[in-house]
């Protein structure tokens, strides 16, 4: 099982590798010809992002992973959110909102938990009528990370759960401070009417 | 957005077609003086020539070597100035596991692909630290460890420190242990630890124990970490140490056989290896390893006297003189004269077990200075062995009764007692053991290795 695990792990190492250097092409371009390819950019990071989270799924429930804890600043989190999500949102006429009210550092996993919100940003993105809300708030002494919309909201609670849903879910719970874990809920309680993205850290 | 117009950035990667997109990267985002390294050697001679303000460094270097060693192998030789950044690049996601989990950390790591906006911000936000903690650098690099710490202090109740609340903590922890207090040192690690169980801080509080000579707790605290991170190699280091001053030679051999393994290009750890297996009495495995770092750790310097010495000393052990005797006579006369004195005690010493027609009098000459001086472990050792081959009891006597009263007593003990015995002198051994026993006894209130 190892081997396999090596196998796609230096595949999707490689795959990035040359996504990477498509970027860089792409880059130049823009800059030589003063044209913005930024759509380009993000499909390409999009890919990327994907490779990865096949990645961790697989790892996850094949072997259990294990989460990198480090120190984060969460506004830096929503930051890196904003920057890979907004000018994809406003091709589509939507507003992306950001609202941070934690200036401490957090233990979490930073890069899942970006990709988690990225993710979460880009599904609301397809289901807003004009615009998507993140927001990290402290909440009974945990960290709360909202991504809320103002389209239609699930049409069943508890909505149907897809693998990268139930990977979020997973990766959620490994996050434990003090006995206690995290959790991921969803539900319709935007407050512009939407569907809501809640995960919990403690 | 700084101002990245003026620095001078180097880019480290041993794939051409990466190379050119970093590059491109760097320019895109104002960089006007773009360097390249292709392999680990020649990054090593660019930063040392003339120190980057931004180093990107790809994670994987080719040649069984990683970033993360390079940035190890930076600090060691005190060629990064806390005021450069060094960012590590990666496509790996396992590099994340890495850094969730090491001391020795870069100011943050980038997976690939990422856009220049991405890069920016990410620079931007070291920036923005590296400004905050600019005073505390200052003093930390002139050794003014009180002004630090105050600096520290003051930040860490200001509203401006929030988003630096572990940082800060940590830089407490590391100038405390730095500054010789390592119960504070403990007691900051432990501070962290109430709020979360990193494994670097956990190896901390293993530090700081082991310097405070609490073994059995140091030991404790260091397996829960090697346990729970196998890949947090250090830790298994720290782990080898902790075991050798237990006297435990075989486990802490066990431990570096398997991580020298894994990281066959790191010399230190090599190094590491070669004094355990001494201590096991393995001295092939001493030879080799010490053959091996001779041999291959080509940084400019790296392969400092006591390397040497520690080459000739694993020829010693096994048995091979002619051998040990031709290390020795490779130091150059200048390089035996800049020695300390310990060191030269080592190398007159091993020099007159090997050879007694070159190496005694050298050795004889020396012998008011050994006597009077404070020296450290391995030159105690070796002394002591020249001066048993020579039948000059006082000055072994002296020696051994010394390291039977140090801190390193536990870690010595098994070769002391193999070195009387080969010269017939179990029973004075016995007696010399009996003696620091009761001096022990008498001084009861000031135990060795007090901090």
């Amino acid at each position: 099982m190892q081997h396999l695990l090596d196998t796609l792990a230096s595949g999707v190492h490689d795959a990035k590798n040359q996504l990477f250097a498509a970027e860089a092409i792409i880059t130049r371009a823009e800059t030589e010809h003063g044209i913005g390819l930024g759509e380009a950019r993000y499909a390409i990071e999009a890919a990327a992002n994907r490779l990865s989270r096949a990645l961790v799924a697989y790892r996850l429930l094949r072997e259990g992973a294990m989460l990198a804890v480090t120190p984060a600043i969460v506004g830096d989190i929503c930051d890196e959110v904003m920057l890979t999500q907004k000018n994809h949102l406003a091709i589509k006429g939507i507003r992306l909102d950001v609202h941070c009210d934690v200036l401490d550092e957090w233990p979490l996993d930073r890069d899942l938990v970006t990709d988690m919100l990225n993710n979460a940003v880009q599904n609301a993105g397809r289901f807003a009528r004009s615009a998507v809300h993140l927001q990290a708030t402290i909440n009974d002494g945990d960290l709360l990370l909202t991504v809320a919309d103002d389209g239609p909201g699930f049409a069943t609670l508890p909505p149907a759960m897809g693998t990268g849903l139930i990977v979020a879910e997973r990766l959620a719970k490994l996050h434990t401070r003090h006995g206690r874990h995290g959790e991921l809920r969803l539900d319709n309680g935007s407050p512009s009417g939407g569907a809501r993205f809640a995960l919990r850290l403690p | 957005m700084s101002d990245y117009s003026k620095k001078r950035f180097l880019v480290i990667d041993d794939q051409p077609q990466a190379r050119d997109a970093l590059r491109t990267i760097a320019q895109t985002i104002g960089a006007f003086a773009v360097e390249f390294a292709s392999n680990y050697q020649d990054a090593i001679y660019r930063i040392r020539n003339n120190s980057p303000d931004i180093i990107l460094c790809d994670y994987m270097l080719g040649e069984g070597r990683s970033g993360q060693q390079l940035l190890e192998e930076l600090r060691r030789f005190n060629l990064l100035p806390d005021e450069s950044i060094f960012m590590m690049v990666t496509g790996e996601q396992s590099y994340e596991q890495v850094v969730s989990a090491v001391e020795l950390v870069p100011d943050d790591y980038i997976i690939k692909p990422f856009s220049p906006d991405k890069l920016v911000l990410r620079l931007d936000r070291i920036v923005a630290r590296k400004n905050f903690f600019a005073g505390y650098y200052r003093e930390k690099r002139k050794q003014e460890y009180d002004k630090a710490l105050a600096i520290l202090a003051a930040q860490r109740d200001s509203e401006a420190g929030r988003p630096y609340r572990f940082e800060i903590l940590r830089q407490q922890a590391e100038v405390l242990l730095a500054s010789g207090d390592a119960k504070s040192s403990e007691a900051a690690y432990r501070n962290i630890l109430e709020n979360y169980d990193f494994p670097w801080a956990r190896a901390g509080v293993a530090r700081t124990l082991h310097k405070q000579n609490r073994l059995t707790e140091a030991r404790q605290e260091i397996d829960r970490v090697v346990a729970g991170t196998p890949h947090y190699f250090d830790a298994s280091d720290l782990k080898a140490n902790i075991c050798m001053a237990q006297g435990e030679h075989a486990e802490a051999q066990k431990v570096l056989d398997e991580v020298a393994k894994k990281t066959p290009r790191n010399f230190m750890r090599k190094r590491l290896l070669a004094e355990a297996a001494t201590l096991n009495g393995d001295t092939e495995t001493a030879r080799t390893a010490m053959a091996e770092v001779i041999a291959n750790d080509n940084m400019p310097g790296a392969i400092s006297p006591a390397d040497r010495l520690g080459m000739a000393r694993s020829h010693v052990n096994a048995g091979d003189k002619i051998s040990a005797e031709k290390v020795l006579l490779s130091m150059r006369d200048s390089e035996v004269q800049g020695m300390d004195l310990a060191a030269q005690g080592s190398f007159a010493a091993l020099l007159a077990i090997c050879s007694p027609e070159r190496g005694k009098a050298k050795f004889v000459g020396l012998r008011p200075a050994l006597l009077a001086s404070e020296l450290d472990t391995a030159a105690r050792i070796d002394i002591m062995r020249a001066a048993l081959a020579i039948a000059d009891h006082p000055l072994a006597d002296r020696q051994t009764a010394q390291l039977m009263l140090d801190v390193d007593a536990k870690k010595v003990f098994g070769t002391i007692r193999t070195q009387y015995a080969l010269h017939g002198r179990e029973n004075d051994f016995r007696e010399i053991q009996k003696q620091v026993a009761l001096k022990r006894i008498h001084h009861e209130e000031t135990p060795t290795g007090s901090t």
